[in-house]
């Protein structure tokens, strides 16, 4: 080893063993920052990766369209032939059965159990020849023999199912077992879905619908030749009239999100709590590095006296935060496969196991270098201060500014000390005003605490607020579902006028029902950029309407209002006048009242106010309940007296679609929560402990003159509780303003359709609970770290 | 070694402490620092501590005043046992009864001069604080800093400071004044004006207990003890100081040779 080096490393020895506890806090932020960096990192290429894999077996649609009832098979034929950028296409058909028609029995021990929890639609299907291919756990493409049926990986999950359990379908003419084989990826089925596919053989497929029970449906699913119009082609499918297209439709864009939705946000969730806590390692670090040359500027003086090169100063200095963040890299990395690992268990179960390739070593390293590179660069900018400090001032005054600073400090400090604090004293607490002074003449110094605070604040309260966002019930309101407790969807069955006046009598009549309203769904055409498009209008009275509108109002009378994706497609805005034309009827035009975000029908839907009339294609009614049974018990109640209608407890249902997402959430707001408290709780913990190694003779001269420990207590005490609280309260201002636009931006980026995000917070937890947890927090590490003054030597602190 | 010197007995002694030791158990082997110091310091004495650097000649202050708490022993100020007074009580008396002039005029740089010499005044009697704002416009004009009283405090020369410090002390009227090295971070016309200073609150009447090096600021004492490795190891009396009395120094540097300083 070289002198030079030699000398440098004996120096990093030292400071490492002089410094524990400052050493440990700064190293334990930059450690954090590393590992939720890398994590972020990792289960976001995990994923990408995943989803990829999956996709490259299962070959998912560029464009699907789900329908039920009678289609024109001819008119399909007719239109792929008309489209040569249709590589292939298909008509997958499938069985639809509700959840209660649904049980599973495990011969072995005896265990049963039934599906009805599960509101979404359970589709019998037989795998697919082409493409769109459901993949069992080993990612092959399963084929099941007579009598056997694979699940989906969610329902083992959920209902804890083993290959070998028996599933019992409850059809028209008796029930019908299958043996449960396996369990099946499905790429354009995930989470968000409202639907989900069992996979039979073509035997017991036939012989499921022989049996009655099941309602038929159908996705007509196309690839294309490429993958990126799948927007465009949606839009050419629209226009033509002849196609079948009752259902919801979803380009290949679409599945990638939905796919990525949650995992992606919880990723993504994580790079941005590791920001955070790298901007507060970052403060950190510019707060002890400033404080060390203070405390060393006397052999800085030195060593530029006796001729060292500032670079070789610095250098010394900076070859202990390069060592501490090289080794924060390491840990921090080498802990975050460990995180990754178990992250990323369900994407391997839904999706796939990721292979190991060039990226997933190449992502976390990238992440890693970029904090390395960003802590050092930062350091290296604060030590750049070592070449301002002037051999004399350093020596002689012990001081790290140069004649000029000297002079305009002393004159900002003659000019604030002018007018007297103390000689118009007539009492009070002369030792809070001492520490009021002491705050405001020391904010910059201070100003660390806030910044901090605020910083945690954020860090905790956005993942929490997106958690319960999510999880209220209101959250569909925002998605275009009203906040009712029951609906009830009438469509493809004969006679579906009678059938609606029947529900809507039933339930008129019931006592435990309140607010029925009914709706129609009309296929509307509108002019696009395709000629006349499929524009599908809901309409009926709403006036006493839920949802909530991004822009404008519910629509009145000779109004319509147009949900989010349609007013970008169609350029609409409140007060525009669309023109619309029912079937071959004359065109008429209504006025948008206003704009509303929607995830419902593909994200592409409008509502009219209008009278119900008959002959709508399908019927949508809302009630809510005003006692007596729970929503479930209700519709199930309803769903058997009306078979041919689909009857659920909206929130329930609400709630099962984003279940996943809701999980992710919470374990992301868990995480930035226990993040929080730690920063908090280390920050103010390192923090005191510089300021009171600086303040002892400032203490020990006020012990001297008569201050007790307790008042010199109170004084830190007191100042930090301001700080501390401060900064909580300008993180939750903060959160609530600017953090819900932030976080609504990002989402809306994701082309879900939700482009305007409000957080539904639990003000109890996040506006109260959280900064009181915070503050107690900060306080108590303050209570901690000053409860050594009482036993101190003081006048160790006046002659140290 | 000087031994069987006399310990000289003062009435109505307000400082006095007996057997006071202090060891230090962070250092290895532990160091002890005071080895059972005996000492009265009489009403309106001014008393210099001498002794070479180790000696315990700040330790020893440090723990008369209760800046410090010693290993063992007692301390009385006016007749009250200051060594058994919890942390509040012990501020208390630091605050209305003793006062503290340090080699470094240590001040807040948030307040201006006058402020800093308020600040344990108005804690002393926050009641009255038109008594206390006019007792140290009275001291401040005395000592000859009334015109910079308004000044930041780096804005006036260390004599001005240390002048400042003993306005501070003097402002609550205590029975005891400490002053550690009060001229050790002073030049020589600014150690005078500080000297000067100090000789006139004792000519006033404060009891005034100074820890020096400098036997020219010694010579001021009404008398000087020496301290070395812990212990008091002798002490001359030099009675009250004159400005004509040219022979005094000589006196005390012939008695410091004498005691190997």
């Amino acid at each position: 080893m070289s002198r030079q080096g030699g000398i440098r490393f004996r120096y990093l020895r030292r400071d490492m063993v002089q410094n524990k506890g400052v050493n440990l806090t700064l190293l334990l932020m930059l450690v954090l920052s590393a590992f939720l960096m890398a994590t972020g990192s990792m289960v976001m290429e995990r994923l990408v990766g995943a989803v990829d894999q999956l996709f490259d077996v299962a070959k998912p649609p560029h464009f699907l369209q789900m329908h039920k009832g009678e289609y024109d098979e001819a008119a399909l034929e007719r239109f792929a032939a008309a489209h040569p950028e249709i590589d292939s296409w298909l008509i997958e058909e499938m069985l639809g059965f509700d959840g209660a028609s649904l049980a599973w029995e495990r011969p072995s021990t005896g265990e049963s159990g039934d599906l009805s929890s599960r509101l979404i639609d359970n589709l019998f299907v037989t795998q697919n020849e082409e493409f769109d291919f459901l993949i069992d756990e080993t990612g092959a493409i399963p084929e099941p023999a007579v009598g056997e049926v694979y699940l989906p990986v969610g329902y083992q999950q959920s209902f804890d199912l083993q290959a070998g359990d028996e599933l019992r379908i409850r059809t028209e003419s008796g029930i019908r077992v299958l043996r449960i084989e396996g369990f099946v990826r499905d790429a354009q089925m995930a989470s968000l879905l409202s639907s989900t596919r069992f996979l039979v053989s073509t035997a017991d497929f036939e012989a499921l619908a022989a049996a009655g029970g099941g309602t038929p449906e159908i996705i007509v699913e196309y690839r294309l030749d490429d993958p990126g119009t799948g927007a465009d082609f949606q839009r050419v499918y629209e226009a033509d009239a002849a196609v079948p297209k009752n259902g919801q439709g979803v380009t290949y864009e679409q599945i990638r999100l939905i796919n990525a939705f949650s995992d992606g946000l919880v990723a993504l969730a994580l790079v941005f709590v590791s920001m955070l806590v790298m901007v507060i390692a970052l403060l950190n670090v510019r707060f002890v590095i400033r404080g060390m040359l203070t405390d060393e500027v006397r052999e800085i003086g030195a060593m530029k006296a006796i001729g060292l090169p500032d670079r070789m100063i610095s250098g010394l200095y900076l070859l202990k935060y390069r060592a501490m963040t090289l080794s924060a890299c390491l840990v921090g990395g080498a802990a975050a496969v460990v995180a990754t690992h178990l992250l990323t268990g369900g994407i391997e179960d839904n999706y796939a196991e990721a292979e190991i390739g060039p990226a997933t070593f190449l992502v976390p390293t990238l992440a890693l270098s970029l904090v390395y590179l960003f802590v050092v660069g930062i350091c290296r900018r604060v030590l750049g201060r070592v070449r301002r400090i002037e051999v004399v001032n350093a020596l002689v005054h012990g001081s790290t500014l140069d004649e000029r600073q000297t002079a305009r400090r002393a004159r900002r400090q003659a000019r604030r000390v002018r007018r007297g604090r103390l000689d118009g004293y007539r009492g009070g607490n002369l030792n809070r005003r001492l520490a009021m002074l002491e705050l405001r003449s020391e904010a910059r110094s201070w100003l660390l605490i806030p910044l901090v605070f605020c910083l945690a604040s954020i860090l905790m309260t956005l993942p929490m607020n997106l958690y319960t966002t999510f999880d209220s019930s209101r959250f569909g309101t925002y998605l275009g579902v009203p906040d009712s407790e029951l609906r009830v969807d009438l469509q493809f069955s004969d006679g579906l006028d009678a059938l609606r006046g029947d529900v809507l009598t039933a339930m008129g009549n019931d006592d435990r029902l309140t607010g029925v309203e009914s709706y129609a769904n009309l296929t509307y055409r509108i002019e696009g950029d395709e000629g006349w498009e499929t524009f599908r209008v809901e309409v009926g009275d709403y006036t006493q309407s839920t949802i909530e509108y991004i822009r404008g109002g519910r629509p009145g009378a000779g109004q319509i209002a147009v949900s989010a994706l349609n007013a970008e497609r169609y350029r609409l805005s409140p007060g525009d006048v669309l023109a619309m034309r029912l079937g071959d009827d004359e065109v008429v035009s209504v006025e948008v009242s206003g704009v509303y975000q929607d995830l419902t029908g593909g994200g592409y839907t409008a509502k009219m106010h209008g009278e119900v009339t008959a002959d709508a294609a399908a019927y949508v009614v809302f009630a809510d309940i005003v006692g007596g049974g729970t929503p479930a018990a209700i519709a199930s109640e309803y769903g058997g007296r009306f078979p041919n209608a689909t009857v659920l407890p909206t929130r329930e249902y609400m709630k099962q679609t984003l279940s996943y997402a809701v999980d992710s959430f919470r374990g992301a707001a868990l995480l930035a929560l226990v993040s929080g408290v730690a920063v908090a709780a280390l920050i103010t913990s390192m923090f005191l402990k510089l300021r009171l190694a600086s303040d002892r003779r400032r203490m020990g001269m006020l012990s001297a003159i008569g201050f007790s420990a307790r008042e010199l207590r109170n004084q830190v005490q007191g100042n930090a509780l301001v700080a501390i609280a401060t900064g909580v309260v300008a993180g939750a201002v903060l959160s609530a303003t600017v953090g819900e636009s932030m976080v609504g931006s990002l989402i809306a980026m994701a082309g879900l359709g939700i482009t305007d995000l409000s957080f539904i917070p639990n003000p109890l937890l996040v506006y109260v609970a959280y900064p009181l947890l915070l503050i107690a927090t900060g306080y108590l590490s303050t209570v901690f770290l000053t409860a050594g003054l009482r036993g101190a030597d003081k006048s160790g602190w006046l002659t140290s | 070694m000087k031994t069987g010197f006399v310990m000289p007995q003062h009435d109505h002694a307000p400082l006095a402490c007996r057997n006071l030791t202090k060891t230090y158990h962070s250092t290895d082997p532990a160091t002890e620092v005071l080895r059972g110091v005996d000492l009265t310091v009489g009403r309106g004495e001014f008393l210099a501590v001498m002794g070479s650097s180790g000696s315990g000649k700040s330790t020893l202050l440090y723990n008369m005043s209760g800046m410090d708490r010693p290993t063992s022993g007692t301390v009385h100020l006016e007749g009250r046992e200051l060594t058994t007074l919890k942390d509040a009580e012990l501020s208390r008396v630091r605050l209305t009864r003793m006062g503290f002039i340090f080699q470094q005029a240590y001040f807040l740089n948030n307040l201006n001069l006058q402020d800093n010499i308020l600040l344990p005044a108005l804690k002393a009697a926050p009641g009255d604080s038109e008594a206390v704002v006019s007792r140290v416009d009275s001291l401040m004009d005395r000592f000859g800093i009334d015109h910079v009283r308004r000044h930041g405090v780096t804005q006036v020369s260390g004599g001005q400071l240390q002048r400042a410090s003993i306005c501070r002390a003097l402002a609550t009227e205590p029975a005891v004044l400490f002053a550690d090295e009060p001229t050790g971070a002073l030049n020589s016309s600014m150690t005078t004006e500080v000297m000067d200073a100090l000789t006139d609150a004792h000519s006033g009447g404060t009891t005034l207990v100074m820890v020096t090096h400098d036997p020219v600021c010694a010579a001021r004492a009404d008398r000087v003890v020496y301290l070395r490795d812990g212990r008091i190891t002798d002490s001359r009396e030099l009675g009250r100081w004159r400005a004509d009395d040219g022979r005094r120094e000589d006196e005390l540097f012939a008695w410091l040779s004498g005691n190997g300083f």
